[in-house]
């Protein structure tokens, strides 16, 4: 198929649609899970299905790993392009990695301040219109309100969707029903889409539940779950 | 002279630009008393380093050529191979990784693994090479050893272990812990730290240095074979010896890493690394060498290590000195005299082994013979570099190096008589001696076109030109190697037809071309496929290599450069011919014009060589380095910061990166540096395409 019909029957359709209609620039979205569950690839799908669109996304990692980032796209690409048997594979990948740049900060606790000045860096003397950035690692539960009031800040005036992958950091944490850490409440008012994963023994696969999304306070299951074996969002079958 | 294999080490010293190589071969030569004064890279006393012995090398602080040469530390033999840091000159590094059986790493305590260390460390996984750490400039502001320990297990994969701990950093460097011994060492003795002081660990060491020895022991008996360690550890009594035997093999098989520091500036932490080489690096027998049997189909031979058994010896490196051609040699298997007949196995010739030395630096030493192991050089010996020399019984060549293609070319041209003759001169011993060093004359223009790897080693090469040969020549544009290819499939159906009087030429050839496939996502796709799918003799089965010749004769220039056409799989599935006037070259022609028929529908596409570059220098000067890539067509792949330092990599085509060093030093205030390699070759954008193809017709037109 090619890139039209492969945007068309991408479950991030029926993700989007579970999340009233896709995040929204200026927004803040938010996928928290506990470790290991899979919010990684979820960020680098939702990420790629971006790119697909022909949208511009800036990955942030605090890994400290590049390489490792950018496996991870390859990974992604390569399953999602293997499920549907996309023309011209290679010919796609290439275009589309020039619209992707992976930012790395390898300190621990970088000021928030830093982190928007290298985007407005790479943005405005790059000339990389960036549609999206998406944050994976940031220790949100242990930052401060003000952090985020900053970022939601540049998401705004830089008319751009956040995304964070987010695992609490300490230990002591609890988790509801759906696998949000109470550390998380406090910025709720600033979130603007929260999505949950928790892993489903029984099921033997990764709950998606949409905790928030636009002002909405409704938990509901989203019409999408991870895929256990490529931790890809897909359709329930 | 010792013989003594077990004894013998041949190490390589490699590692990003400005890493201190120079600086440490040249501590390593005094402390083995190979030189009596140590002398600075960009000394004040104008002598320069003794590795360095190439004028031009000492004026611009750079190591070009790789020398070769000979210490004795402790008893041991060691031949260390000092291999330049330059990207432009990797060819150099790989072959001198070809010959060597171990090799220190050395890496900057302040920038850590840098973009060279990588290249250097994937060249060195290549050729099995096992390695030891050495982390530099630990007196550098900045400095931290333990992240250069982390980055080579982050960035390289490399189990990397501390075989010590600084005892102060900074300017406040004073010697390390040996983990292994579990002794402090000062180098204050002396004027250049010539006498090591051994001392109990400072108490407040202690504690770290236990931890750190803990780490040691659980990575070196998590290895494959040490389960006498883990026995030893058990029962908390490690003897020394069997420590070091298990760290030793562990490094040998490429499972281990160990990780050595201090300050070659400062003369701290020398020795201690001069004793890892001995007590870590493998022996020419540890290391099993392979050789291809070329009457055997070219089936491996593990190459016997000993004395006694026939020679095979491999030449790595040529230099055309003032006393005649020198070839260095490493003698992997039997012995070599003076006065033995060898065999070079790819010119066919025998030879009588003349004059035989040891090279120390620049200066040397004869010798009668050279044994199993050893690295030494000839004279007089017409050669190539990379030819095998056997014992004419045999007829073995040693696994071909990797030759990577130039991308880059400009002409030039001498400005009188006398120095064109001095030009082909210069030329003629640059090619022999670096493969990745090319020049031919344009049959179009006239002139000379010399290529290489990069603006740098072309102007090395031109300043070697006037300064050793005294040949002055006026240097065009440089040029990009541009390459074509074609996008879709076309077919071609062609007939050749000439009847001018007697024997005539006739030939069809039909069929198709498309651009090949790559089967492997991570691999570039193959140049040039040949398929023939003729059925029932349309085109009889002697003149089918005559299509695949015409065919790659087409190939080689294509319409819209004139460069080589690349990615193109050629079928013929059909054709006709003529009892009389079909002959080879009627078929090769045939298959020359069909190729160019067919090449004009298949949308052919300009491709252009893309460097994969690497930016680093301080954070405030980040904008300024994307505005910089993003003005030269760049796509900007990732940007890392780590204290206060930013290291971007992007792609960008080589075509934009000419001049890049001075723009680039303006936009920081001369803080940041880059390094570059060829990544893949990429399709050029419409508009630049429009551009090239219309400067190539007018020089077209200007030539006629």
């Amino acid at each position: 198929m090619d890139l039209k019909q492969l945007n068309s029957v991408s479950p991030l359709r029926v993700f989007e649609d579970s999340i009233n209609g896709g995040l929204g620039k200026g927004n803040l979205g938010v996928i928290v899970s506990k470790k290991g569950v899979g919010k990684t690839a979820c960020l680098v799908h939702i990420a790629t299905d971006k790119l697909f669109k022909g949208e511009h996304v800036i990955h942030v990692s605090f890994s400290g790993n590049v390489e490792h980032v950018i496996n991870w796209y390859k990974e992604v690409y390569r399953e999602i392009v293997d499920n549907n048997s996309l023309d011209d594979a290679n010919e796609v990948y290439e275009q589309i990695l020039s619209n992707r740049v992976v930012m790395n900060f390898s300190q621990e606790q970088v000021a928030i301040e830093k982190v928007l000045a290298s985007l407005e860096a790479l943005i405005s003397h790059g000339a990389f219109s960036a549609d999206a950035v998406l944050f994976d690692g940031f220790k949100l539960t242990i930052a401060s309100e003000d952090d985020i009031a900053k970022i939601k800040e540049f998401a705004k005036r830089m008319n751009i969707e956040v995304w964070f992958a987010v695992s609490p950091v300490r230990p002591d944490v609890v988790f509801d029903e759906y696998g949000v850490p109470n550390t998380l409440e406090k910025y709720f008012p600033l979130i603007d889409v929260l999505v949950a994963l928790k892993f489903n023994e029984k099921a033997d696969k990764v709950n998606m539940t949409v905790v928030r999304a636009h002002g909405e306070n409704v938990p509901k299951p989203a019409k999408v779950a991870l895929n256990p074996k490529t931790m890809l969002i897909a359709e329930h079958n | 002279m010792t013989h003594d294999l077990l004894g013998m080490r041949n190490i390589g010293i490699s590692a990003h630009i400005d890493s201190g190589k120079t600086t440490l071969s040249e501590r390593i030569l005094y402390y083995c008393n190979k030189i009596h004064a140590i002398h600075e890279v960009r000394g004040k006393d104008g002598v320069g380093a003794t590795m360095d012995s190439m004028e031009l090398e000492r004026e611009r602080g750079i190591t070009i050529a790789s020398a070769a040469t000979n210490v004795m530390w402790k008893g041991h033999e060691i031949n260390v191979i000092d291999t330049p840091g330059h990207v432009d000159f990797t060819i150099e590094v790989e072959r001198s990784l070809r010959v060597l059986d171990g090799a220190i790493l050395v890496l900057c305590s302040v920038g850590g693994v840098q973009s060279q260390s990588i290249t250097v460390d994937r060249q060195m996984k290549r050729y099995h090479v096992p390695r030891i750490a050495f982390v530099n400039k630990c007196d550098r502001t900045g400095a931290n050893p333990y992240r250069v320990k982390d980055q080579l297990i982050e960035k390289l994969g490399l189990n990397a272990v501390m075989m010590e701990i600084p005892i102060g950093l900074e300017d406040k460097l004073e010697g390390v812990v040996d983990l292994v011994n579990m002794k402090a060492l000062y180098f204050d003795a002396g004027p250049s730290g010539d006498g090591v002081r051994e001392e109990e660990i400072p108490a407040h060491l202690l504690d770290e240095a236990t931890e750190k020895r803990e780490e040691l022991l659980d990575a070196v008996s998590m290895c494959s074979g040490n389960d006498a360690l883990m026995e030893a550890m058990l029962e908390e009594n490690v003897p020394v010896e069997l420590l070091k035997e298990c760290i030793r093999r562990a490094t040998i098989n490429l499972e281990l890493c160990p990780v050595f520091m201090g300050s070659a500036y400062k003369n701290k932490g020398i020795q201690p690394l001069l004793d890892g080489v001995i007590d870590y690096l493998p022996n020419p027998t540890d290391v099993e060498n392979r050789g291809l049997d070329l009457d055997n189909n070219e089936k491996e031979v593990v190459l016997e290590s000993r004395e006694d058994a026939k020679p095979v010896v491999l030449a790595f490196k040529l230099e055309d000195g003032q006393y005649g051609q020198l070839t260095y040699i490493r003698v992997y298997q039997g012995r070599i005299k003076k006065g033995d007949t060898l065999y070079n196995t790819r010119s066919k010739k025998k030879f009588l082994v003349g004059r035989l030395v040891k090279m120390h630096a620049s200066t040397m030493e004869d010798i009668s013979e050279a044994g199993c192991g050893e690295i030494a050089a000839l004279f007089g010996i017409d050669c190539a570099s990379g030819d095998t020399f056997c014992d004419p019984s045999l007829n073995y060549s040693m696994t071909s190096m990797f030759v990577p293609n130039p991308v880059i070319s400009l002409a030039i041209t001498p400005v009188d008589k006398k120095a064109a003759d001095n030009m082909a001169k210069a030329l003629n011993r640059f090619t022999k001696e670096d493969p990745t060093f090319q020049t031919y004359v344009d049959p179009e223009s006239n002139q000379t076109i010399i290529k290489g790897m990069g603006e740098l080693h072309l102007d090395v090469y031109i300043e070697r030109m006037k300064r050793e040969y005294k040949a002055e020549v006026t240097v065009g544009q440089p040029e990009v190697a541009y390459r074509e290819a074609i996008s879709q499939r076309a077919d071609f159906n062609y007939t050749h037809k000439k009847q001018t009087g007697g024997s005539g030429q006739y030939a069809r050839v039909a069929g198709y071309i498309e651009p090949t496939v790559s089967e492997n996502p991570d691999e570039p796709a193959p140049d040039y496929v040949f398929v023939d799918e003729v059925k029932g003799g349309a085109i009889p089965t002697e003149y089918i290599p005559s299509c695949d010749k015409g065919f790659q004769t087409a190939v080689k220039k294509g319409s819209q450069l004139g460069f080589p056409v690349i990615g193109v799989k050629v079928c013929v599935n059909d054709g006709a011919w003529h009892p009389v006037d079909s002959s080879d070259m009627a078929f090769q022609t045939a298959a020359l014009n069909a190729f160019r028929e067919a090449y004009e529908k298949a949308k052919p596409v300009i491709l252009e060589p893309i460097m994969k570059v690497e930016v680093e220098g301080p954070s405030e000067f980040q904008g300024n380095i994307f505005g910089s890539i993003n003005q030269r067509r760049g796509m900007i792949i990732s940007s890392t910061e780590d204290n206060n330092q930013c290291t971007v990599i992007a792609e960008v085509p080589l075509a934009e990166m000419f001049g890049y060093s001075t723009v680039l030093r303006s936009l920081t205030q001369g803080k940041a540096e880059f390094t570059m390699e060829v990544a893949k070759y990429g399709r050029v954008p419409m508009g630049v395409a429009e551009e090239l193809k219309k400067k190539y017709e007018e020089k077209k037109k200007n030539q006629k």
